[in-house]
């Protein structure tokens, strides 16, 4: 496992975040190195950083990047999912009964764009 | 790991195997196994089990490996279940429901149409000329069907699945 997978795996693990000036001591490398690990877990878009103070010393709180999580909620409607999904009919969306009971099950609203 | 509770998981293994099919594959034994253990240890049909398995294969949820008995020449196929492909499957579901609605939304904005007070036909303009405004079912007249709140629904649904993209 390189360095970079080290630093990375540590720092995911840790809800809060790491500063900086543990990690590399956690790594047990020097902070010049820690820094260049840094940099390439940062340009690789896998972390992020913000100025933080640690025991009144200022450094840096790292964060695993939160990966944007896909939602499919809108292909229920109510309870009733897709009807697309599975369907071995001959597909003929302009009369599909099971497409006509789910539109008409929907009942969209502004909190439903705010699901996902 | 995916969690079998959430309810767009759920719905979208219902829809592909239906309820039996969950139960087992809520039930499903760790690691490869046999077609006929799994319907041991679930207590579902053997021929429900293997329905399940090969629906689940072909939406690339289950794995199949064949392995052939050295001494009987006999094969064996052992089945593993693995989720970690469900999203772009549940993308793909996602892609097919908007082409649909749009088919759908553009044939209702494009026609007229006609229904049965009893709920037995819903037909085009064109359609219900050719049989007079009568149900050919139950000869009640047919009324225009406003579709407008119909259009609407499918419209706005298709401007949250725009807007999410």
């Amino acid at each position: 496992m390189s360095i970079e997978e080290t630093a990375y795996n540590l720092i995911r693990d840790s809800k809060e975040g790491i500063f900086q000036n543990e990690l590399w001591k956690m790594l047990e490398i020097d902070s010049r190195k820690c820094s260049r690990v840094v940099s390439k877990l940062l340009n690789e878009d896998l972390i992020t950083r913000e100025q933080a103070v640690s025991n009144g010393a200022r450094t840096y709180l790292l964060k695993v990047k939160e990966e944007e999580k896909p939602c499919f909620d809108l292909l229920l409607s109510g309870e009733m999912f897709s009807p697309c999904a599975g369907c071995r009919d001959a597909c003929q969306p302009e009369i599909c009964g099971k497409l006509t009971a789910w539109v008409e099950n929907l009942n969209d609203d502004a909190e439903t764009g705010e699901m996902c | 790991m995916i969690d079998l509770n959430d309810l767009v998981v759920r719905g979208y293994l219902v829809r592909l195997v239906g309820e039996d099919g969950l139960q087992m594959i809520e039930n499903m034994p760790e690691g490869e196994v046999t077609d006929e253990q799994i319907a041991e240890a679930t207590g579902i049909l053997l021929n429900i089990v293997r329905r399940t398995l090969f629906i689940l294969n072909e939406h690339k949820l289950a794995i199949c490996r064949r392995e052939r008995d050295s001494s009987s020449g006999w094969l064996t196929y052992l089945w593993t279940l693995d989720m970690t492909d469900i999203g772009p499957q549940l993308l793909k579901e996602k892609k097919r429901l908007v082409k649909n609605l749009r088919t759908r939304v553009k044939f209702e904005e494009e026609n007229v149409f006609y229904a049965c007070p009893e709920g037995c036909i819903r037909m085009n303009f064109n359609e219900a000329t050719e049989c007079e405004f009568l149900c050919p079912y139950c000869g009640e007249d047919m009324m225009y069907d406003d579709n407008a709140g119909f259009i609407e629904k499918i419209e706005k649904r298709l401007a949250f699945l725009d807007k999410e993209k």
